[in-house]
């Protein structure tokens, strides 16, 4: 080779050389580059413009994290560097919804940000510094931020009481715990109750089959002539019942084997001859019987529809079932049956055994066959041919195919358990956990829960759950129901901070048990934190009321409070079982922060009197709420009795915090001195009614209360 | 020759990478009300639907236990008790009167009572019953209800 060729070959190695060098540089260069346009960078930059243009420009500037900010919790396995781009996330001053984001303050809750970190409530990626890879599901990251509108699903993974700030989360899980979701899934935190559906093992001697057919086909009553239902009562819990896909064939087998399940003949109750012979020929039967019916306050526990201006509303409870339609359903026998013992018939029912006189018993029977009822209801099924042995079989076998034995009992028949997926982990599971099959379903969890429940086969055209009809605020709280089911804690710090969902048991024993059980006090009642939320809380009902009062109230229940519609209903309780029941309240319901000792003998001076009316009236202007006589306001009880329901002790007490005798009360808190307590409680004291003032009848037409 | 066509290729390679550097800008298209903690209806337009944070939602929740009595047409237990007291008192969304009341007056108004701020004493004081945070976030529920809305007075800078 010459000099000349080598110089060539040189300069062609030196030109190569060049380009691949300058070529390294560039190659190298991307990434400082990549690193300079880092998202993150960006938004810090734009922060820092930001508190430029605050009036507490000083404040955001010092507070300021420059690079990546972290939040770092070992026990409780966070790692969040949501901070880094959501710099004002504890800055008071940039609440303000005007705060452009990801700037924007975090609005005031319990738990600071900077001790729980963000990814235990709102999920996503907590180390990522990308906002896509922070917020949604990547490849690697399958969890993406929660919506806040089910935000409170994540209070529901630790808190498994039901905590006032969250209404959506309890309303979810109530409405599980209503619709018997537990019936067919394993749910967390929720337990299988005693009773489900009802027993059907005498189903037949109840109701005939043309009517049990109907109620497979669309178990709703109250429905116009194109079969819809006119009501929203469908959606508002009733019926319990929900809709399964069957066909014309599976509704009559199945009927026809329900309506097989007689067992005993239903024995007619015989009416006191003079009752019956009194009552048969008053055409006003029916009339008193509504009457009756009215008060004794059966619609706190049961709705009927009613039709005003064009509109159809369920008006009443949703404790027990709707009874528009009730005489089409039971046959007029069992019903009189049923109203003398419930329990008899289904032994975990929550109807009150009523004390009835034959003469109320006869009205109210006759009222609810001649008025309850809807000739057409059975007009839309079919002429059954009578059954052979051959549909009875497959009815049978429909039932526990259609999984009917997860909630419904019959003698001979095993109960199942576990009909339906389990769905304890469900609000935990990933995107490729979940079978979508090859439906139209957006592949989100949300979406497949939601879709799930509006129409059971849209993901799974063999799904076996029946048609459930929510609204979609319903809808919406079921949801943040379920997603609060993540199954176990993620960590030791979760695990100990869990508060699992406790239910207290109060089962007295003895001659109170008895009337206990009989009127089912407990299902409106709260006793030392178990019962029902309908009617007010008695734990302390010993503290409170005074005895005579009590036993007048038992015997016959007056309107403390004028605007409620759900009163407590007249059971006809005789003296005795009034006096027991007062006895055992008086006695066991007490509270150390009302002493009934020093008040019994004290007594009042008259300028006490004088003082505490002008302090009523004048000064604290009480009426606003409370009425007396005839005058004031509607928010609190009616003190026009004062004198012989209250004691003296209770009333001090009251006054001086209500919150701690019955927490949550709206009574406000006063700084009233030892004297004005004094004085208000001598006023309150000289309200006394003569005699057991009579039970009025107040027609309006909503529910709920001041309590 | 085919220096300058590496050198092309190379340019073309380095364009082609560049856009990478920054990531595209990305909405997080999300439907409002997923992002609300709760929601009212405008009491006076049952269309129109109130996004509600966690403070305001509180302040939902204490306004439906506490003020609704007094405060409003209607409550959950059916009549209101807004006839039987006098002077009547303002409806909770009735921005005329509520939206020139500063934060300070309402606050000192709910914990002290009416009768402390000149106002009617039928206003019982809630201080000793309801927590500060309580009442900051009632007010910020009124704020949120307001109608015509409310406008956040434009803070002097320091």
């Amino acid at each position: 080779m010459s000099d000349e060729e080598m110089g060539i070959v040189s300069r062609r190695f030196r030109l190569a050389f060049a380009i691949t060098g300058v070529a390294f540089v560039a190659v190298l260069a991307v990434s400082p580059v990549k690193d300079y346009f880092r998202e993150w960078k960006r938004y810090s930059k734009e922060y820092v413009q930001y508190a430029q243009i605050r009036p507490d420009t000083k404040r955001l500037l010092a507070d300021f994290h420059p690079g990546i900010d972290q939040i770092w919790i070992p026990e409780m396995k966070v790692l969040d560097r949501c901070t880094t781009c959501h710099q004002g996330i504890t800055q008071s001053g940039l609440v303000d919804p005007s705060v452009p984001q990801p700037f924007r303050a975090h609005p005031l809750m319990p738990h600071h940000p900077r001790e729980w970190g963000c990814v235990i409530c709102h999920r996503g990626q907590g180390a990522a510094t990308e906002v896509s890879e922070a917020h949604e599901t990547t490849l690697a990251w399958e969890q993406p931020l929660l919506p806040a509108c089910y935000i409170q699903a994540s209070c529901g993974v630790c808190h498994g009481e039901d905590l006032p700030e969250t209404p959506k989360l309890n309303r979810g899980r109530h409405l599980l715990e209503q619709f018997n979701c537990v019936g067919c899934h394993r749910l967390q935190g929720i337990q299988r109750p005693e009773m489900i559906g009802p027993d059907l093992t005498e189903v037949g001697s109840k109701e005939s089959r043309e009517w049990i057919y109907k109620w497979l086909k669309e178990p709703m009553t109250v429905i116009d002539s194109n079969g819809n239902a006119t009501v929203d009562g469908y959606l508002t819990g009733q019926p319990r019942m929900p809709q399964f896909r069957l066909n014309g064939q599976e509704l009559a087998a199945l009927a026809a084997y329900l309506s097989s399940l007689n067992g005993q003949p239903e024995e007619s109750y015989r009416f006191d001859a003079r009752v019956a012979a009194a009552w048969e020929k008053r055409p006003d039967v029916a009339e008193q019987g509504e009457a009756r019916f009215r008060q004794m306050f059966c619609t706190t526990c049961h709705s009927l529809a009613v039709t005003r201006a064009g509109e159809t509303k369920l008006i009443g409870g949703d404790t027990g079932p709707e009874l528009t339609k009730v005489a089409s359903k039971v046959n007029p026998a069992w019903l009189v049956n049923w109203l003398r013992d419930p329990q008899a018939r289904l032994p975990h029912s929550t109807m009150p055994r009523y004390q009835w006189s034959d003469e109320d018993l006869y009205k109210v029977t006759h009222y609810i066959t001649a008025s309850l009822t809807d000739p057409d209801l059975l007009s839309t099924v079919p002429k059954l041919k009578s059954p052979g042995p051959e549909d009875i079989q497959l009815g049978k076998r429909l039932f526990q195919d259609k999984g009917c034995a997860s909630c419904h009992v019959i003698q001979g028949i095993p109960s199942q358990k576990d009909f339906g997926p389990d769905l304890s982990g469900l609000g935990g599971k990933n995107v490729s956990q979940l079978d979508f099959g090859n439906s139209k379903v957006p592949r989100n969890l949300i979406s497949y829960i939601q879709s799930k429940i509006v129409d059971p086969l849209s993901v799974n055209r063999a799904a076996r759950m029946p048609q459930y009809y929510f609204n979609s605020t319903d809808l919406d709280a079921i949801t943040t129901a379920l997603l609060s089911m993540t199954g176990p804690p993620s960590s030791s710090g979760l695990a100990k901070l869990m508060r699992p969902r406790v239910q207290a048991v109060f089962r007295p024993a003895g001659s109170f048990g008895k009337i206990y059980e009989r009127y089912q006090c407990v299902v409106c009642h709260r006793f030392n934190g178990y019962g029902g939320t309908l009617a007010p809380d008695l734990s302390f009902e010993g503290s409170r009321a005074e005895r005579e009062w009590m036993i007048d109230f038992l015997i016959n229940p007056t309107t403390l409070r004028p605007t409620l519609t759900f009163r407590m209903p007249q059971f006809n309780m005789s003296k005795e079982e009034a006096a027991i029941a007062a006895d055992y309240l008086k006695t066991v319901f007490q509270t150390k922060a009302v002493d009934l000792e020093t008040q019994s003998l004290k007594s009042y001076a008259s300028e006490q009197v004088t003082l505490g009316r002008q302090l009523y009236e004048v000064k604290y202007q009480c009426q606003a709420c409370h009425t007396l006589g005839s005058t004031g306001g509607y928010v609190g009880p009616n003190l026009s009795n004062a004198g012989n329901w209250l004691n003296a002790a209770w009333i001090k007490a009251w006054l001086q915090n209500p919150q701690a005798l019955v927490p949550g009360t709206i009574e406000p808190r006063r700084a009233f001195t030892d004297q004005e307590v004094e004085a208000l409680t001598a006023y309150l004291l000289t309200f006394k009614q003569a005699g057991s003032p009579k039970t009025k009848l107040v027609a309006t037409n909503t529910r709920g209360g001041a309590r | 020759m085919r220096g300058r066509h590496s050198i092309l290729i190379f340019i073309l390679f380095g364009l082609f990478l560049l856009p990478d550097c920054r990531e595209r800008e990305r909405t997080l298209a999300v439907k409002p009300q997923l992002r609300a903690y709760d929601l009212e209806q405008d009491w006076n337009d049952p269309q129109r639907t109130i996004l509600l944070d966690y403070q305001q939602a509180q302040g939902k929740r204490i306004f439906y236990t506490a003020c609704v009595w007094c405060h409003a047409d209607a409550t959950p237990a059916g009549p209101s008790n807004r006839s039987n007291v006098t002077p009547t008192p303002p409806l909770l969304n009735d921005g005329n009167v509520l939206n020139s009341l500063s934060g300070e007056f309402l606050r000192n108004v709910i914990a002290l009572g009416g009768s402390a701020m000149g106002k009617s004493t039928m206003m019982p004081a809630w201080g000793r019953t309801l927590t500060q945070e309580d009442i900051q976030a009632v007010i910020a529920y009124v704020r949120a209800l307001a109608q015509p809305p409310y406008q956040a007075p434009v803070r002097p800078s320091s």
